[in-house]
């Protein structure tokens, strides 16, 4: 047997056959066939002396456009078809692949059986797909589980955070001992399930349990720059595969501090995301940048694109929302940026999106730098105020003291006990605006302030903060930031906009969930006076709000009659007599005198309408009262019987006993304070000492 | 009989052997097989009463293993482009090769299957994705390989946007008569 017919039925047994081009599609077989070909294209097929391989494989067809270029430019090396499967006359299959070539100066084109070598190609590319899509099941699985957590720390601790307010509330006020041990109770309970959930979290997701308590632990730091640069070269070669180089930003300069918040594997987690990110919308031959730089008190850490930029019309906001995608250019299942945000925020940071004025996208996050965030836990613990803790027998003695009160008995002095000369009476009470859209975080700050003397209105928008402010005067509003249909800032910016033109200045306090610097830098840029953030404690609530108005009073250009409104909380009763009545001293005796006589029955008609339900009568008996009390100033005691009046108008009694007790309460102060000018031999130039009010449990909502 | 190439694109696992072996041969195996190379099945319908032969070139699904050679494309008629409704990465890819086609053959028509429909309560996708691209003008169907659903309509769908083209064109395009 010659050499050359060896080796062709060698060949032809390990599977290949040999065709010779001749041109246009026609093949000469060399050397034996290999059984399968037989069994694929017919037996015919080995009987002919040319063949058109093209008839029997319409992918064979196909590659032979691209072997036929080959032939012709007579290259080096050989054209490969890739694999396919041919499907034989009964239905079998038979794994092929194709090579044109020049072998000893003639065009060849070898078809190859690898069944062989199939089934194991078959058998990794299963697994490694196999794999992967478990993979991605996992992540999914584990993207859920992170989310349920992630609700759990929002969601069920945001309700604990407001009842363990309503306790302090409670803690704040007066209240017999056995009520007392049962807030004390429930106060403990409420911490308890604080820790429960957090213990959950720590069995469940170390992750997230440590991000829970963030604020309490010692937070990690990380060197920005350092993951920069890391990231840098972990995302190099899939940047270069795509065309687009990736680079780190050259202003960026290695010798200075770059350490934030935060820890390396999710920095890196976080940077890949937006890479990720970057990758997907960033056009081949264009640059993606990745830096750090300083801003104030954060580290601000960048990805720049040159892509199409953000889409337009929709907020950057929107981007990092959980499943969000960006419109017609979507990105995988929306939750990378969503996991990014979670992470930034629960630093202390913030995240976000813009489109450059250069063209692309700059998608950023900024961390506290680790040394501020040192400076600021020491200034935490510095200021921290102890938690105030409520002394039943001191509670109940005062409480006991106010009953007495009502059944007209004078206040009399007693020492206030630690708990509660932190709550002491502002010394100044203030018409304060809450506007939060959240009802419990509303009432649970009204409620606090009203323990404080001051007396409030609550409202949910932006909206209502500018109606409430056209139909009267607040000294401060406490705005929350996020708000639906109008936020905090701007209806701030709405009011300050206004106030160009009005000369006047509203003192305005926000309030937002998130502590950062930038959080405040925002509230101040649409030009608030200061920011708190919640869960807010409220001596730092009262300390704010009332320096603000007492800023915005020296700050706001208005005349002095223009502050003496109706409600005004200023002038005691003797000063406003002295005031009205030019000093005439019999006169105010004389109103005194018809005023103690005639009172009680007025108010003994409003209590016999009230427990009869009829609102006309309440109405109309609390109006009169109304002017009758407005004689002597007592702008409490006028809010309450022009709440009254407004309820018995309207028809609603829903919360009329509160407010009567309200009116009772104000009217035996103002009764203490007539019977002690009448009983003055000099009243004009010994006034009648103000009577401390009792705190009092009101109904929401009324302004006072 | 006019000849009318067809090729099923899309990423690995989104179901393109399953709606073709569905379509061809009316069965569906819910275990998952990869596709290596290139498989090409035939299928005779009647399109506007005229009976045409479908080639149908089930391309392995392009994943980091493997990319889809263009010279596959080659002489194609139209494409399914094939999504996962549950994997919403399978639409990056879908979009990615189908941005690849556009650029290597101009005006081939194409329907974009969201498939795995029978789990829409999984989709990762958004809902309202048929509409998106539909608004495009893109031809969007939801299918499933599994119930049968609108796969007859895919390529029923496709094929008559087919012959349209060939026949608004001068030339017969790349169909062959046998």
């Amino acid at each position: 047997m010659a050499p050359d017919h060896i080796l062709e039925s060698f060949l032809a047994k390990e599977g290949f056959a040999l065709f010779e081009h001749l041109g246009n599609g026609v093949f000469r077989p060399i050397g034996d066939f290999p059984p399968w070909l037989a069994r694929t294209w017919g037996a015919q097929f080995e009987r002919s002396a040319t063949v058109r391989l093209g008839q029997h494989s319409a992918f064979l067809e196909n590659f032979l456009v691209d072997a036929e270029e080959f032939w012709k430019a007579k290259k080096d090396g050989s054209a490969n078809s890739g694999n396919w499967i041919e499907r034989g006359e009964a239905g079998d299959q038979t794994p092929l692949e194709a090579a044109a070539l020049w072998l000893d100066g003639r065009p060849v084109l070898l078809i190859r059986n690898f069944l062989r070598s199939f089934g194991e190609q078959k058998q990794w590319l299963q697994t490694a797909r196999d794999s992967l899509l478990a993979h991605e099941q996992l992540v999914r699985e584990i993207q859920k589980k992170e989310i349920l957590l992630h609700c759990i720390i929002h969601d069920l601790s945001q309700p604990l955070s407001a009842m363990r307010g309503c306790f302090n509330c409670l803690t704040a006020g007066d209240l017999p001992a056995d009520l007392g041990r049962y807030v004390d109770l429930g106060q403990r309970e409420s911490q308890r399930q604080e820790q429960m959930i957090r213990g959950i979290l720590e069995a469940f997701s170390g992750e997230l349990a440590g991000q829970m308590s963030g604020a309490e632990k010692a937070a990690d730091t990380v060197d920005l720059a350092e993951r920069a640069r890391h990231a840098v070269e972990s995302f190099s070669a899939a940047f270069r595969g795509k065309g687009v180089h990736l680079q780190l930003d050259p202003a960026l300069d290695p010798s200075r501090d770059w350490t934030s918040i935060g820890d390396a594997p999710r920095v890196d987690r976080i940077f890949g995301n937006l890479l990720e990110n970057a990758m997907r919308y960033t056009p081949r031959g264009t640059a993606v940048t990745l830096g750090v730089v300083e801003k104030g008190n954060s580290l601000l850490a960048f990805v720049d694109d040159e892509g199409p930029g953000l889409p337009k019309g929709e907020p950057a906001d929107k981007l990092f929302m959980l499943f969000a995608k960006g419109k017609d250019r979507p990105g995988k299942a929306g939750l990378g940026l969503y996991f990014c945000k979670m992470t930034v925020e629960r630093w202390g940071g913030t995240i976000g999106a813009e489109t450059r004025s250069r063209g692309g996208s700059r998608f950023w996050f900024s961390l506290p730098r680790a040394q501020s965030l040192a400076t600021a836990s020491k200034n935490a613990a510095a200021n921290q105020t102890p938690p105030a803790r409520r002394l039943p027998a001191q509670g109940s003695q005062e409480r006991g003291l106010l009953e007495k009160g009502s059944k007209h008995q004078p206040a009399k002095e007693t020492a206030t006990p630690p708990a509660r000369r932190n709550l002491a009476q502002a010394e100044k009470a203030l018409r304060i605006l809450v506007a939060d859209d959240s009802e419990i975080n509303r009432e649970l700050a009204m409620e606090l302030l009203k323990t404080r003397g001051h007396s409030t209105l609550g409202v949910s928008d932006g909206h209502q903060v500018i109606e409430a402010l056209k139909k009267q005067r607040f000294d401060v509003v406490l705005m929350d930031e996020e708000m639906p249909e109008m936020g905090g800032l701007e209806a701030t910016r709405a009011i300050r906009k206004a106030e160009l033109s009005s000369g006047q200045h509203q003192a305005i306090i926000g309030l937002t969930g998130n502590a950062t610097k930038e959080d405040e830098e925002e509230c101040l840029k649409a030009g608030m006076d200061g920011f708190l953030s919640k869960p807010f404690d409220m001596h730092k609530l009262f300390q704010t709000l009332e320096s603000a108005a007492l800023g915005a009073s020296r700050i706001a250009s208005e005349t002095p009659s223009a502050l003496k409104t109706p409600d005004a909380p200023a002038e005691d009763v003797a000063a406003h007599l002295q005031r009205t009545t030019a000093g005439n001293e019999k006169l105010i005796r004389s109103l005194i005198k018809s005023f103690l006589a005639d009172a009680p029955k007025k108010l003994s008609a409003i209590r016999q309408a009230i427990s009869r339900k009829n609102a006309e009568t309440v109405g109309s008996a609390a109006h009169a009262l109304k002017g009758a009390v407005a004689i002597f100033g007592a702008p409490h005691a006028v809010a309450s019987a022009r709440n009254l009046e407004s309820m018995g108008r309207a028809g609603n009694l829903a919360n009329a006993v509160q407010e009567f007790q309200a009116l009772e309460a104000e009217l035996q102060i103002l009764e203490r304070q007539l019977r002690a000018l009448n009983a003055a031999p000099r009243p004009k130039s010994k006034p009648a000492r103000p009577a401390r009010r009792p705190r009092r449990k009101t109904p929401t909502g009324g302004a006072r | 009989m006019i000849t009318q190439k067809i090729c099923m694109l899309g990423s690995f696992s989104v179901g393109k052997t399953s709606l073709v072996r569905r379509f061809v041969e009316r069965i569906f195996f819910d275990k998952y097989h990869t596709t290596i190379g290139v498989k090409v099945d035939k299928k005779t319908v009647p399109v506007n009463n005229t009976p045409v032969e479908l080639a149908l070139w089930d391309i392995y699904g392009e994943d980091d293993y493997q990319k889809v050679k263009m010279m596959y494309l080659r002489g194609m008629h139209g494409y399914l482009l094939v999504v996962d409704g549950t994997r919403r990465q399978t639409l990056d890819v879908a979009l990615a090769l189908n941005d690849k086609v556009t650029q290597t053959i101009r005006d081939v028509p194409f329907v974009l299957l969201l498939n795995k429909c029978d789990l829409a309560d999984q989709w990762e996708i958004e809902p309202d994705t048929d509409k998106t691209y539909a608004a495009k003008g893109w031809q969007v169907l939801r299918t499933s390989a599994k119930t049968g659903e609108n796969v007859d309509e895919a390529f029923s769908q496709l094929s008559l946007a087919m012959l349209a083209k060939m026949n608004s064109t001068s030339s017969p395009g790349e169909s062959r008569s046998t």
